[in-house]
């Protein structure tokens, strides 16, 4: 049982404050992914939770209990730390051995608990070798057996597959997966990698400056971003963002861009004129092989991923404007030729000029 | 001149010049060891013998042994007792060695991990070493004869860990700071408290810098001169202060016996640093290589 609750929690480096008022509970068997760029906060807030950084003022409670005065061993967690963090002068057994030794088991029960977490995580060859001997992927392996068999309440992991290459993020990704189904504990997942946490979490906690932006679940981060950050952030290839204003015209509300004009679903009826900008994912831009699109724009690229075909425009944006289209039959398409687009109306976004979402989007 | 010939000159012209470096390095060391077996009559002569003919042991039994029939001739020394001064330089060196070591690393890992001493008083405790030695050895002479503390081995051991800890401190200091906080706080997390931590990853980890630590600072203190000199008088004496007495003294100058004296001091620093040699690699390129 591990239920944390963060209450206001906050921390400053010096003028600096790198959490600001946090406060957000993780149940009890959820996996939740704190994501955001670099410097948002979300390693700080791990480590608080760990208990290696004092929260300069609010509260962390682990199952109701206030902890902050805890030492990190005495918090029932296990942490997974970027650089692994093995212990270079000891085997990879005795890597794994050590949090039971400190916990004092007797020693047949250890080496019968090391062989069977090494079996879990698929580490049995490798006992006798030195970390040094490890690869990228087998390290990151022994770091979580280590932490594994000390059967903690909560898995901390700080991008513990931020080092690896990325065949290795996708399979050990799919073992972090079949970890938290086969133990049910709660997992805290840091990354800065979007894909991750669409894949891993339960629940995403997108942060930024310090500050959460967003809390839900993959599918409602993704359909539904709060504000232009979070609509950016998520999804690859990235959102489509088109700067432009809105227009009142004859009972129609019209987006109008130098590429664009679109009349806006009814939903949208309530926006003031001014300027704004038009989100929509790449997936929902329909190539309209006939006349009756939204707009017609001059392909740039063409990008054939095998199944799916990108198709980067010119729509007189820094930034390509992105299409997704299923088949190959695209991928003949040839860069300077001018192709009719239509936007799906339901999965329209519009973000005022400070990034907040406007009405509309479900 | 084409490259692969312009790379061939220098090549030679460097190993010349670094041959003609180490001819001169090592030549007073060839010069003492093969003095050191040189029968009286060959010390002064000129023009110079290279080599011993024939090589004699006599140097080292007159100096080490004081064997009677050595110790009768003309070139004995009334207060001669090397072997008092070995055993009495092993204890002084390898005890204040020691302790500067311990606490330096335990005073290191503070300012590694705590930060108990600021930049500033990290730079003061280095200055403290800076202090000529010639400066304070006069007023502390008279502190240690108020204390007691003259020409006694306690004295020694006191003024030596004393002078060395900075440099413990220093070296040590810089090892620690090698190794990442990660590893400290998984052991933390795993369950081992702050001085487990310690004692079963940190100081592993730093071995090597250990040990090249202790032999730089065995050296500095087994060679040590004018503070041993100074705060010592005839109970306490010290192989450095041994070595002095067979130089101008009434008996002229003994240069065979002080060279057989001369290597016996060396040999034992270049055993510790062959038994330990494995880690002094490691431990003086430690940093400098990547992780």
């Amino acid at each position: 049982m591990a239920r944390i609750e963060l209450c206001n929690l906050e921390k400053s480096f010096g003028a600096v404050k790198a959490v600001k008022d946090l406060s957000f509970t993780i149940e009890d068997g959820e996996f939740v992914v704190f994501v955001g760029p670099s410097g948002c906060g979300k390693t700080t807030t791990l480590r608080m939770i760990a208990g290696f950084e004092d929260p300069t003022s609010g509260e962390i409670r682990i199952d109701g209990r206030v902890v902050n005065d805890l030492e990190p061993r005495d918090r029932g967690l296990g942490m997974v730390f970027q650089s692994h963090a093995l212990f270079p002068h000891k085997n990879v057994a005795q890597n794994i051995e050590f949090g039971l030794r400190m916990k004092n088991v007797p020693s047949e029960e250890r080496v019968k608990r090391v062989r069977e977490v090494a079996e879990m995580v698929r580490i049995g060859h490798l006992l006798e070798k030195m970390p040094s001997q490890c690869s990228g992927g087998e390290s990151q392996r022994v770091a979580l057996a280590r932490t594994l068999v000390t059967n903690p309440s909560t898995f901390l992991l700080d991008e513990p597959l931020s080092s690896l290459d990325a065949k290795l993020r996708r399979e050990l990704r799919a073992e972090c997966d079949r970890l938290h189904q086969a133990l049910k504990r709660t997992f805290i997942y840091v990354t800065h990698d979007q894909e991750e946490a669409m894949t891993l979490a339960d629940r995403i906690v997108v942060m930024r400056s310090g500050e959460i932006v967003q809390i839900g679940s993959p599918m409602e981060i993704y359909s539904n971003p709060v504000n232009y950050f979070v609509a950016d952030f998520f999804g690859s290839p990235s959102m489509n963002l088109v700067a432009g204003e809105i227009v009142q015209e004859s009972a129609a509300t019209r987006f109008r861009s130098p590429a664009f004009d679109v009349v806006l679903p009814e939903n949208f009826k309530a926006t003031k004129p001014g300027a704004v900008t038009l989100g929509i994912r790449p997936e929902h831009v329909g190539v309209a092989l006939g006349d009756n699109g939204d707009v017609e724009l001059p392909v740039r690229l063409v990008e054939p991923l095998g199944k799916d075909t990108l198709l980067y425009f010119d729509a007189g944006t820094e930034r390509a404007f992105i299409a997704v289209t299923e088949g190959l039959g695209m991928a003949e398409i040839t860069a300077g030729e001018r192709i009719t687009l239509s936007l799906d109306r339901r999965r329209i976004h519009l973000f005022d000029t400070e990034g907040r979402r406007i009405g509309g989007a479900r | 001149m084409i490259k692969s010939q312009r790379r061939r000159a220098t090549s030679i012209v460097r190993y010349i010049v670094l041959s003609l470096w180490a001819v001169i390095a090592f030549f007073p060391i060839y010069w003492m060891v093969s003095t050191s077996f040189k029968p009286d009559t060959q010390w002064f002569t000129w023009p110079p013998v290279y080599f011993p003919d024939p090589p004699t042991l006599d140097n080292y039994l007159n100096v080490w042994f004081g064997a009677e029939q050595y110790a009768a001739t003309q070139y004995s020394i009334s207060s001669q007792k090397p072997l008092i001064s070995l055993g009495n330089s092993a204890i002084i060196a390898s005890t204040s060695t020691l302790l500067a070591v311990l606490f330096g690393s335990v005073i290191a890992y503070g300012v590694s991990r705590y930060k108990i001493l600021s930049e500033v008083r990290m730079f003061q405790l280095l200055m403290l070493r800076m202090i000529p030695p010639i400066v304070i050895v006069a007023p502390l002479s008279l502190f240690y004869s108020a204390l007691g503390l003259l020409d006694s081995m306690v004295g020694l051991i006191l003024i030596y860990f004393l002078t060395s800890l900075p440099y413990a401190v220093w070296m040590t200091k810089s090892f620690i700071d090698e190794v990442p906080r990660e590893i400290e706080q998984a052991a933390e997390i795993l369950g081992a408290s702050r001085w487990r931590t310690v004692f079963e990853i940190v100081l592993p980890l730093i071995r090597s810098g250990l040990v090249a630590t202790f032999l730089f600072i065995l050296i500095l203190t087994w060679s040590e001169y004018l503070l041993a000199l100074i705060l010592t008088k005839t109970q306490v004496t010290t192989l450095p202060i041994e070595l002095s007495k067979y130089q101008g003294s009434t008996e002229g100058r003994v240069y065979g016996r002080q060279a057989a004296l001369a290597v016996g001091i060396t040999v034992p620093l270049m055993i510790v640093g062959l038994i330990i040699r494995k880690h002094l690699a490691r431990g003086f390129s430690f940093g400098m290589v990547r992780r």
